[in-house]
C-alpha cells in the first residue's frame, strides 16, 4: 500500500512536470508581447524595456524555462547577487526555509512562487489562495448533490426498471446530458432567481461571503451556493443515474446474487448489502472523471452567477492577457485533478479488496 | 414412495420468445425422499437447471411458472406448495431446509466480502447466534468440507482461492444450518477432473452423515451416476426417462438416453467413430446440421423417443490395433521442442524489470509427428495452453529449441513466417467469444483468402468458402448467417472451416469441444477425425478430458505445473500409465 503511494506520487509529479512544461511552451508560443499588453498604448522604449527586463523577457527561452521550473518548484535553488537573473528575492519568495547555504548562493524551501500578475501586480499564489476555496466549494456541493440524488435515482431506476418513473429518470438523464451548462445556468437563474425570486429569495448573483448593507461585516451567504452547486451538478447527475442505474442492473443479475436469494436473505439487505457495494466502481470512476469536465462548466456557471471563484479568475485573466495568472490557475487545476484521481483510486481499494495495490 | 420430501408434479416454466412462450420446463414431474438423491441429467438447454431454480422460486425474472406444483413435506405431516408460499416463508425455507450451490464457483460468492462474512451471514440469517458464535460454527463447518486452515480461509476473500476451495465454501455455506435438501446445479463442471473426485466424495460423505437428501444436475451421466440413487434424463424441457440408477444404467429404454450413454467416448478401445444422437433416432434433426438451435427449435414439437427402437446400426470397428499409427510411423517429425521454457513475469520492480516469474513450460522436450494426433493433457494451469501459443509462435519461448520441419522457428525471416501461419492453425474453446458476431458466415471463412489472396476472382473464393462450409457438414444457406444465429456446434463447425481455408497442414485444437453437449461433441470429434484423414492433417489436441483424448490421440502427453511428466503411445498409457501423476488423474475420471 505504501509503495503503491509513493509510487503513485511520483507518478503524479512526473505529470505535474509534463504539465507545467506544457502550459510554459503553450503561453510562449502565441503571439503577443506582455510588456507591451501591459503598457497600452501610451508606451515608451525605455520602459518598455525595463519591463521586460523585470519580466526576463530579454532571456532566452531555455532560462526562462528554467526559472520558471525553480520558481515552481518547492525545493529551489537561487543566488546572493541581486543583479543575478536567479537572485533570491525575499519579496518574491517569503516565506523561506533555507536548506544549504553557499558563499554565493542556497537552497530553499518554499511554497511555489506563481510570479505576479501583470495587471494588478498581486502574487498569483495570493490571487489563486483567495479564490480556490469558492470554486472548490462549489464543485464540491454540486458533486455531493450529484452523486447523492444520482445513485439514489439510479437504484431507484434499476430496481423499478420499465416502469414510468424508470423512464421518466432516463429521459431526464438524456435531457440533462445535453444540455449545455451556460444555457442551463441562464435557465435556472432566469426562473429560481428572477421569476420566482419572491418566492425563493434567492439572488440571481452572490458569492459566499458577503459584506452586509452597512459595511459592518462579512456574513457567510449558503444560498447563494443553491443555484450554480444545482445548475454544475445537472449534467454529472444526469450521468449518475444512468450509470448507477446500469451497473445497478448489472450487478443484480450476478450470480452472488442469486447465491444471496438462495441464502435466505430479505430484498433490502441483498441490494444495499450485496449489490451496492458492487455496482458502485464504476459510478465512482465517473464522478472523478465528471470532476474535469466540471472544471471547464464551472467557468460558465461562476461567470453568470458572479461567483468569485478560479473560472471567473481565469477568463478575466485571459480578457486581459495576464499570463501568469492563467498558467497558475491552469496548473492549480491540474494539480487538483491529480490528486482526487489518487484519492479515487484509494477508494477503489477500500470497496473492492480484489484492487489490492501493489 | 416413503417418507417423501419433495414432489414436482406438472411443472412448466416458460419464457417470452419472439412468437408466443417458449416452453423451457414442460410437464416436469419428479419425487424425492428424505435422504435419497436425485441426479438430473441434461444437455444445454434441456431446462434442468430451471426445474430445480424454482423449487427454491430463484427462476430469472423473465421466467413464469405456467403450472404445475413443488410440493415440500418438511416433516409432521405437513405440505407446503414452494410456488404458492409467501415471499417470507420462502425467505426461511431458502439456505436453512433448502440450499442450493450453483455451477460457477468463481462468480457465485461475493467478490467484497471475506469468505467467512459470507458463512456467518447465512447462519445468522436462519438462527439466533451471535457473531461469535456464528463464526465458531463457520470455522466447524470449513472443517467439515475440508478446507486447509480454516482460519485462513475464513478471512479471505474469493478472489484469493482456488475453484476448488471456493466451491468447498459455497458447500460450507449451503450446509451450515443443516438443510434438509441440498440442491447442486453442476457443482463440479468448471473444475478439474481430481478436484471434481474430491468434491463428489465430500458431498456424498455430507449427505449420508448429515442424512440430507441430495438433488445432482449435471450434463454428465457419468458424474452423477457417481453421487445419484435415482436418476432422470431431462431432454427440451421434458423429463425422457427416470428410475433407479441400476435400473436405469442397465436398460436404458428411452432412445436418447442410450444415445447420450453412446455418444461418450469410451476410455477401454478407441473406436473408429463415435454414435451421435442421430445413429439412435430416425429424427432427422440431429444429423447435422440440424436447425437452427435445437433447444429452441424444440418448442413446436419436441421429438418423441420412442419406447427402445432397434439397437443402432453399422458396426463401429475399433481404431486400437490399426496399423497406420505404430510407432514405425514416428520418424517424420513436424515439430521437435527440446528444453522449451516459458517464464511470465508476475511482480515487476520499478525499472519494469521482473522480480518474481511464473514458469508456465519447465524444459519441455515433445516431439509432434506428421499426420498423426498428440493429445495433451493437464488440469487448468499445467502449461497447456501456453504450450498451444508457443507452437503457434504466438508467444516467443524464453528458453529453449523449437524447430518446425527441422527449422529454427525463432529464426524465420517474413518470408518463411507467412508460410508457417498458413500452415499452422488453432481452433479454440470458446465458439460463442471467438467468431466476430459481425462477420456472416461466408465473409468470416473468406477473410483469410482474402489476405493472403488465395483467389482474385469473387466467384472462385465463393465456390471455396462453399466447398468448405460442406466439408464441414453446413448447407450452402449457412454462408450469409451472422453467429448468433448458430449453435454452439455450428459455430465451431464454422471456426474449423475458417482455420481450413488456408490447407493448413498443422492444427492445435485448444479445448475445441470442451464447451459443447456430449452429444454434439461426438458430431464434431467425428468431423475432426474425418477432415484428419481426408487431409493428412497433424492435430496437436489439447484437452482436460481423458475420455476425448482417447477417442483422438495416436500419442498422449500428460503435463503437470509446465512440465511433460509422460508421453507415450495412446494405448499403451492408458494401459499401463508410469507416472503417478497419470494414474491419480485416470482414477479420478467418473465412470458408468
Amino acid at each position: 500500500m505504501a509503495q503503491y503511494f509513493i509510487k503513485r506520487i511520483l507518478y503524479a509529479i512526473l505529470i505535474l512536470w509534463g504539465v507545467a512544461t506544457l502550459v510554459f511552451v503553450l503561453f510562449n508560443v502565441l503571439p503577443g508581447d506582455p510588456a507591451r499588453m501591459l503598457m497600452g498604448q501610451r508606451s515608451d522604449v525605455a520602459s518598455i524595456q525595463a519591463i521586460r527586463k523585470d519580466l526576463g523577457l530579454n532571456r532566452s527561452k531555455g532560462l526562462q524555462y528554467l526559472k520558471y521550473l525553480n520558481d515552481l518548484s518547492p525545493v529551489s535553488y537561487h543566488s546572493h547577487e541581486p543583479s543575478d537573473y536567479f537572485y533570491l528575492d525575499p519579496d518574491k519568495y517569503a516565506p523561506y526555509t533555507r536548506l544549504i547555504k553557499g558563499k554565493n548562493n542556497s537552497l530553499i524551501l518554499k511554497s511555489p512562487y506563481l510570479r505576479r500578475s501583470y495587471q494588478s501586480r498581486k502574487q498569483v499564489a495570493g490571487i489563486i489562495g483567495q479564490t480556490l476555496p469558492n470554486t472548490f466549494i462549489l464543485a464540491f456541493s454540486s458533486i455531493i448533490f450529484a452523486s447523492l440524488v444520482g445513485i439514489f435515482l439510479g437504484i431507484l431506476a434499476a430496481i423499478y426498471k420499465d416502469t414510468l418513473f424508470d423512464r421518466l429518470s432516463i429521459f431526464f438523464s438524456a435531457f440533462g446530458m445535453s444540455l449545455p451548462s451556460f444555457f442551463a445556468a441562464i435557465l435556472i437563474g432566469w426562473f429560481f432567481a428572477f421569476k420566482l425570486g419572491d418566492v425563493t429569495g434567492l439572488n440571481l448573483t452572490g458569492n459566499l461571503y458577503e459584506v452586509d448593507d452597512f459595511g459592518r461585516g462579512v456574513h457567510l451567504r449558503l444560498k447563494n451556493l443553491i443555484l450554480p452547486a444545482l445548475t454544475l451538478g445537472i449534467r454529472p447527475l444526469a450521468i449518475v443515474i444512468q450509470l448507477s442505474r446500469n451497473s445497478m442492473l448489472d450487478v443484480l443479475s450476478r450470480d452472488y446474487i442469486r447465491t444471496a436469494h438462495a441464502k435466505g436473505l430479505a430484498f433490502p439487505r441483498v441490494l444495499f448489502r450485496h449489490a451496492l457495494r458492487n455496482s458502485l466502481n464504476p459510478v465512482i470512476t465517473a464522478i472523478s472523471g465528471w470532476f474535469a469536465s466540471l472544471m471547464a462548466g464551472i467557468v460558465f456557471v461562476e461567470y453568470i452567477f458572479g461567483w468569485k471563484g478560479l473560472g471567473y479568475v481565469i477568463v478575466d485573466a485571459l480578457n486581459k492577457y495576464d499570463l501568469p495568472v492563467v498558467m497558475g490557475v491552469v496548473l492549480t487545476i491540474s494539480v487538483m485533478f491529480i490528486i482526487i484521481n489518487v484519492l479515487v483510486d484509494l477508494t477503489y481499494a477500500l470497496l473492492d479488496p480484489r484492487v489490492r495495490l501493489g | 414412495m416413503n417418507n417423501p420430501l419433495l414432489s414436482i408434479s406438472g411443472l412448466t416454466v416458460s419464457f417470452p420468445y419472439s412468437r408466443g412462450r417458449h416452453r423451457a420446463v414442460d410437464d416436469v414431474s419428479l419425487d424425492l425422499s428424505g435422504g435419497r438423491s436425485l441426479g438430473i441429467v441434461g444437455e444445454s438447454g434441456s431446462g434442468k437447471s430451471l426445474t430445480a431454480l424454482s423449487v427454491l422460486n430463484l427462476l430469472p425474472v423473465a421466467a413464469r411458472v405456467d403450472q404445475g406444483s413443488v410440493f415440500y413435506y418438511p416433516g409432521s405431516g405437513k405440505t407446503l406448495d414452494l410456488l404458492k408460499v409467501p415471499p417470507r416463508q420462502i425467505r426461511q425455507i431458502r439456505g436453512n431446509a433448502i440450499s442450493m450451490i450453483f455451477q460457477e464457483p468463481m462468480t457465485s460468492l461475493n467478490p467484497v466480502f471475506t469468505c467467512g462474512d459470507q458463512v456467518v451471514e447465512a447462519i445468522r440469517t436462519h438462527q439466533d447466534y451471535s457473531y461469535g458464535q456464528a463464526k465458531k460454527q463457520a470455522l466447524k463447518w470449513f472443517r467439515e468440507v475440508e478446507l486447509p486452515s480454516p482460519e485462513r480461509i475464513y478471512k479471505s476473500y474469493p478472489h484469493e482461492l482456488s475453484g476448488g476451495q471456493r466451491q468447498r465454501v459455497m458447500i460450507a455455506m449451503a450446509v451450515s444450518c443443516n438443510p434438509s435438501l441440498l440442491i447442486a446445479d453442476e457443482p463440479t463442471t468448471a473444475l478439474d477432473v481430481t478436484i471434481q473426485q474430491s468434491i463428489l466424495q465430500l458431498l456424498g460423505g455430507l449427505k449420508e452423515r448429515y442424512g440430507m437428501s441430495l438433488m445432482f444436475i449435471s450434463h454428465d451421466l457419468a458424474v452423477v451416476s457417481q453421487v445419484a440413487d435415482d436418476l432422470a434424463v431431462m431432454h427440451q424441457g421434458r423429463v425422457v426417462e427416470k428410475g433407479t440408477k441400476e435400473a436405469l444404467l442397465r436398460d436404458p429404454q428411452n432412445d436418447y438416453t442410450r444415445g447420450l450413454m453412446a455418444c461418450r467416448p469410451p476410455l477401454d478401445h478407441r473406436p473408429q467413430r463415435l454414435y451421435t444422437l442421430a445413429d439412435f433416432t430416425r429424427d432427422q434433426r440431429h444429423a447435422a446440421p440440424g436447425p437452427k438451435n435445437a433447444s429452441t427449435a424444440g418448442q413446436k414439437s419436441a421429438p418423441t423417443y420412442g419406447q427402445k427402437s432397434t439397437p443402432p446400426t453399422g458396426q463401429i470397428s475399433s481404431f486400437d490395433s490399426d496399423p497406420h499409427d505404430k510407432p514405425s510411423s514416428y520418424s517424420n517429425e513436424l515439430f521437435s521442442l527440446r528444453g522449451l521454457s516459458k517464464d511470465f513475469a508476475l511482480k515487476t520492480n520499478f525499472w519494469g524489470k521482473a522480480v518474481q516469474q511464473l514458469r508456465a513450460l519447465d524444459r519441455v522436450d515433445l516431439d509432434i509427428y506428421k499426420g498423426q494426433t498428440l493429445g495433451l493433457v493437464g488440469e487448468s494451469g499445467s502449461g497447456k495452453s501456453t504450450l498451444a501459443r508457443v507452437l503457434l509462435r504466438l508467444i516467443l519461448p524464453s528458453e529453449g529449441l523449437f524447430r518446425y520441419q527441422g527449422g529454427d522457428v525463432a529464426e524465420f525471416g517474413k518470408k518463411q513466417m507467412q508460410a508457417f501461419r498458413q500452415q499452422v492453425q488453432i481452433v479454440f474453446q470458446d465458439p460463442y467469444s471467438t467468431l466476430n458476431p459481425r462477420l456472416s458466415t461466408g465473409s468470416m471463412i473468406s477473410e483469410p483468402l482474402r489476405y493472403y489472396r488465395y483467389y482474385t476472382d469473387r466467384k472462385q473464393r465463393r465456390d471455396r468458402v462453399m466447398e468448405l462450409l460442406e466439408n464441414v457438414r453446413l448447407t450452402p444457406d449457412y454462408y450469409n448467417r451472422y453467429p448468433h444465429e448458430l449453435s454452439g456446434g455450428e459455430r465451431q463447425r464454422v471456426a474449423i472451416a475458417r482455420v481450413l481455408a488456408l490447407n493448413p497442414g498443422f492444427l492445435v485444437l485448444d479445448e475445441a469441444v470442451s464447451a459443447l453437449d456430449v452429444s454434439i461433441q461426438a458430431e464434431i470429434l467425428n468431423l475432426l477425425q474425418e477432415l484428419k484423414s481426408r487431409y493428412h492433417l497433424t492435430y496437436v489436441f489439447i484437452t482436460h478430458d481423458f475420455s476425448v483424448v482417447r477417442f483422438m490421440s495416436d500419442r498422449i502427453a500428460v503435463m503437470k505445473e509446465g512440465r511433460v511428466v509422460e508421453t507415450g503411445a495412446a494405448e499403451e498409457l492408458f494401459r499401463s500409465p508410469s507416472h503417478g501423476y497419470t494414474r491419480r488423474l485416470l482414477e479420478s475420471i467418473p465412470s458408468l
